[in-house]
């Protein structure tokens, strides 16, 4: 169970686990960019940083392009972006950038990209020098709040589309936020040296599924460089030149932050009025607090000190800021005593799954709390409050702003921080508005109320929803149709993208995305569909609570909520997992499932009746000791509630949605 | 007066077999299509003997000799005796040492047992295991279940008292009523011992593959529990005590000394390929844990080229040491005593008492819930009946 749930998680970051390889070394190549998180290394000495400062004062608004690539995972943004900086002698093309690889664990093996990175370049067109910012976007909607943010500083984007797989629902989603920041939007084929490529088809999927015209598109093989000296002329040409004046105050975005261990907060900022440099006094916005600037520059694409940034530009600040929490993303920065009107700024990443995070040994609490604070140093859109469950002791709930973020964040809590941790199955966050007219929102199932304060003190029970976009080949259109509905979805339409590649958008509750919809996508479209979604606000539902009784206690970190016509056949399927994997022991354990105070459904693990190695002579010494401590091991990776002890898996048994 | 010789066991590990029991994953190999050399392994045999046991000549004193296999009824009689002789030589045997042979019950091998005992074996071991012809035929052993209580008909009449009987319970399709009526019968033709071992899937067995690609069915496991209860309690009322989870003795003089050997951590040397040995290194008094090169032919060339054929030693820290003190202790129902274990062989780091070593919350809840008892603050610890049924959950909680 606990594999299929992964599964599910990994899978919607890679559209089709047989590319895994491919994009391994994809994000190798990638690996100029650098990770956001993880630039405390190398940090030249002072004076080396001095003695290097650049001049790009010469680099007025109409000598600078800000863009970004967006694409559906695997359709070439990184080798694109690492072509493009080969070209401008930003990296060599020795192939030594290889080693620099995303570094990122996580990142490195999903081939996906999580935090927002930036790389500035100088070319030439038309016998005039521009410098031209590559501001990169995380891929997968998850992180759509970043991708959003990394809009914020561009005045254009490059649409990629893979050639030979055409528009993905990913595609779809990332082009309606370039769309809706009002952007440039330049489409371009890539992989067209594939022998499956049919770029005609590509470009007529572009055009009916955007719009736009697709009549004159740039046709490349990022792979082989076929194309790529029309990526910047077009780029010049067709994206517009920031806006600002040199004359009016300091005015700047930030949009990306990440922690220096050396320096602290890296601020990442798009200049929109005036100019900064080391010295400035500079002022937040949303905090009033005064920072001096200690040095400013692009990203080169390591951190390459400059004399000065000014209006148009995109680079990094430095300002003696200490933490993370200081740097509010969207945040609009001015010289102290020039105050200006504040840019629109982003409203705060909202988390869509919870989930609890609890140390497997209590002991472990402060070292897994110090691990919690230094990951969400670099990624402040965790939500973090710390919980207690009577099952699971001291603990967090977090809220993550997708099933992957959630996964990411856990595989870089255990990887990078050697922490062991049990992460309880996703939730999402129900409203409940009382009769007395006061609402709250429920992040934890055992805070769900129980059926009798539902009937005496509650008005409304809501949970989330999204907007779910579906893109597959027209032969699975009855397949998903059916998946949609099953899972509790409302069809709003489906589209014909070409003859054969049908667009279904779909409403249905996010509850029930987060649980095995996207194994069931893949495995009833054969791989072939891909998925994506947006929030799309709450609705009243019929929900209730279901708990869980291991020998007639209830446990906390088991109960679920769910739609009440899936109270019968979840908690059936609840209590048959349990047994599952729940291994016997020296007594019986009995499982129940309730539900408005009736028990739904019963099993029994019986009691161990006998567990003895048979023979144990001389030469099966060795043997058994190794595998008595392997049992070992394994038994300090069990909960105890009571004296039952559950694997991990039993946590993640408890899913809420629809089951076959 | 001499200082007391410190007890030292010897295991002989003959490597052929006439047929290979689909179950079994013990290092052996089929006897060559132009028959064993059976001069060459006795030599090879003999040259890491001397080796091996000469350095302990001093100080110990042979409690048991033990020729397990493989088949080593097949060995040829005189060559057991040379190989008695020759350790016995080099370590004196204790008065009342024990020497067992393994064997299978093939006519051809039962018409050798006069020769083994001249040989100076005192303790035959026959390995029937089941006493249904059909499944003998199918796991592969070449012999009845007529020929097998032949076997240990005459073994009776030569080592009267001294005689074992190797059972296997939990065969496919066999049913628990069927395992009653067959050690029924072998509880007839018993002779002072029996070792009844439920049926285990070993990894890398023919058997294992069959279950894996479901050919052979695996018996649920509250079967097997139920078999393993059946032999228990028919033992019990035929007088045959419960020693060791598979082992039955008509009194003390029968249990087996060299198998005790093992679960009391006394110090053994093996021989004969593949073989383990656990000692205490004369020259540096660590504890040492060592393998035979398992392939017989080099094992062979390295005992006639350097006198040992040994693949790999290791240290046994106290650690080790303790753990196993308590795992194989508590494999008897007469369980450890706090004495022994701070004794334990190895340990070197100062000795630690067993209510300082274990668990003794846990220990305490075990003892509370009948699954084991003990005397004093710890002096004694043993497993109940029905706590040694599951000693290996218990020891996962008591262990540090």
């Amino acid at each position: 169970m606990r594999r299929a749930w992964k599964h599910s998680l990994v899978g919607c970051a890679l559209s089709c686990s047989q590319r895994y390889k491919t994009w391994q070394s994809m994000a190798t190549a990638c690996g100029y960019l650098r990770k956001a998180s993880m630039k405390s290394e190398g940090y030249a000495s002072k004076a080396d940083r001095l003695g290097a400062e650049i001049d790009i004062t010469g680099y007025t608004p109409d000598r600078i392009r800000n863009f970004s690539i967006i694409a559906h995972i695997d359709h070439g943004k990184s080798t694109l972006a690492d072509r493009l900086l080969e070209t401008t002698g930003v990296i060599t093309k020795s192939g030594k950038n290889k080693q620099v690889l995303d570094k990122l664990k996580v990142e490195r093996e999903r081939g996906i990209t999580v935090k927002a990175q930036s790389a500035s370049m100088f070319c030439e067109h038309d016998g005039r020098k521009y410098l031209v910012n590559l501001i990169d976007t995380p891929g997968h909607v998850d992180f759509s709040y970043e991708v959003s943010r990394s809009l914020a500083a561009c005045q254009g984007t490059i649409l990629l589309v893979d050639a030979a797989q055409g528009i993905q629902a990913q595609t779809v989603a990332n082009f309606y936020l370039a769309f809706g920041e009002g952007l440039a939007v330049i489409p371009m084929l890539n992989k067209v040296d594939l022998p499956t490529a049919e770029p005609d088809r590509a470009a007529l999927q572009i055009e009916s599924a955007f719009e736009i015209d697709a009549a004159n598109i740039v046709h490349l093989s990022a792979k082989t460089g076929l194309g790529i000296n029309r990526v910047l002329p077009s780029v010049i040409e067709r994206i517009p030149a920031p806006s600002g004046s040199i004359d009016a105050p300091f005015k700047a975005l930030l949009f990306d932050t990440w922690y220096d261990k050396y320096v602290g907060v890296v601020c990442l900022m798009a200049i929109k009025d005036g100019a900064v440099r080391r010295g400035d006094r500079v002022v937040s916005m949303h905090s009033g607090t005064r920072y001096e600037v200690m040095e400013v520059g692009i990203m080169h694409p390591e951190q390459r000190p400059a004399t000065q940034l000014q209006v148009g530009q995109v680079g990094y600040v430095v300002c003696n800021m200490k933490s993370v929490a200081e740097a509010h993303v969207g945040d609009t920065f001015h010289k102290d005593k020039f105050p200006v009107v504040p840019l629109p700024g982003f409203a705060p990443a909202k988390s869509m799954v919870f989930a609890g995070v609890f140390p497997l040994d209590a002991g472990e609490f402060d070292k897994l709390n110090e691990s919690i604070q230094k990951l969400t140093l670099n990624d402040s859109s965790v939500a973090v409050h710390k919980e207690t469950s009577a099952a699971l002791g001291q603990g967090w709930r977090l809220g993550f702003l997708g099933t992957l973020h959630m996964d990411v964040f856990r595989q870089r809590l255990e990887e990078e921080y050697d922490a062991s941790v049990l992460v309880t199955a996703p939730t999402v966050p129900y409203r409940v508005q009382y009769k007395d007219g006061t609402s709250k929102y429920i992040q934890t199932p055992a805070d769900f109320p129980t059926a009798i304060e539902i009937q005496d003190k509650v008005d409304a029970v809501m949970e989330p929803f999204v907007l779910a976009t579906l893109i597959f080949p027209e032969q699975y259109l009855g397949a998903m149709l059916e998946l949609c509905t099953m899972h509790r979805g409302d069809i709003h339409t489906h589209t014909y993208l070409d003859e054969s590649r049908v667009m279904l958008k779909c409403r249905m509750p996010t509850a029930e995305m987060v649980t095995d919809f996207y194994d069931q996508l893949k495995s009833r479209s054969q791989g072939f569909a891909s998925f994506d979604y947006e929030d799309n606000g709450y609705n009243e539902s019929d929900l209730v609570k279901m708990e869980v009784l291991l020998n007639g206690e209830a446990v906390d970190a088991l109960a679920a909520v769910m739609h009440r016509d899936n109270v019968a056949t979840v908690g059936r399927t609840m209590a048959k997992r349990l047994k599952d994997v729940i291994r016997r022991q020296l007594f019986d354990i009995i499982i129940q499932t309730a539900a408005n105070g009736k028990v739904v459904a019963r099993e029994t693990v019986k009691q161990l009746r006998k567990n003895v190695t048979a023979k144990c002579y001389g030469g099966d010494i060795s043997r058994k000791m190794k595998l008595l401590n392997k049992q070992k091991e394994g038994k300090k990776r069990m909960k105890k509630i009571g004296r039952v002890e559950l694997p991990q898996e039993a946590f993640l048994s408890v899913m809420t949605g629809s089951k076959e | 007066m001499a200082p007391a010789r410190t007890p030292l066991s010897l295991y002989v590990h003959w490597p052929y077999c006439s047929f290979l029991c689909r179950f079994c994953a013990f290092s052996k190999a089929r006897v060559p299509a132009g028959g064993v050399d059976h001069a060459l392994i006795t030599r090879a045999l003999l040259a890491e003997l001397r080796t091996s046991l000469a350095p302990h000549s001093r100080d110990k004193e042979l409690r048991s000799i033990y020729f397990g296999g493989g088949t080593p009824s097949l060995a040829q009689p005189a060559h057991v005796a040379q190989i008695i002789e020759q350790a016995s030589r080099l370590v004196p045997l204790a008065a009342s040492a024990e020497i067992t042979l393994e064997s299978n019950p093939t006519s051809a091998e039962t018409d050798k047992m006069a020769a083994f005992k001249a040989a100076g074996i005192t303790r035959y071991s026959i390995g029937i295991q089941t006493l249904d012809d059909g499944v003998l035929q199918r796991v592969g052993r070449l012999h009845s279940g007529a020929e097998a209580l032949a076997a240990a008909n005459r073994a009776a009449s030569l080592f009267p008292g001294h005689v074992s009987l190797d059972m296997m319970f939990g065969f496919e399709s066999q049913t628990v009523d069927q395992w009653q009526r067959e050690l029924e019968t072998v509880l007839a033709h018993a002779n002072g011992h029996l070792s009844l071992y439920q049926l285990t899937v070993e990894p890398g067995t023919p058997l294992f593959r069959d279950i894996r690609a479901q050919r052979v069915k695996r018996n649920p496991d509250d079967t097997l529990a139920l078999m393993y209860e059946t032999a228990v309690a028919l033992c019990r009322s035929r007088g045959l005590a419960h020693y060791e989870v598979s082992n039955y003795a008509a009194s003390p003089e029968s249990q087996s000394v060299h198998n005790i050997g093992y679960w009391q951590g006394r110090q053994w040397i093996g021989i004969g390929p593949s073989a383990h040995s656990r000692f205490i290194d004369p020259a540096s008094g660590t504890c040492l844990r060592t393998v035979r090169i398992p392939d017989i032919q080099r094992w062979v060339r390295s005992c006639l080229e350097h006198g040992h054929g040994t693949a790999k030693s290791e240290t046994v820290d106290d650690a080790e040491a303790r753990q196993e003190a308590v795992v194989f202790g508590l494999r008897m129902l007469d369980g450890l005593s706090n004495a022994r274990f701070m004794r334990t062989g190895c340990v070197s780091s100062g000795a630690l008492s067993l209510a300082e070593y274990l668990r003794v919350n846990q220990v305490q809840r075990y003892l509370r819930d009948g699954y084991l008892r003990s005397s004093g603050r710890l002096d004694h610890l043993a497993p109940t009946e029905r706590g040694l049924q599951v000693i290996d959950s218990i020891l996962l909680d008591i262990l540090p």
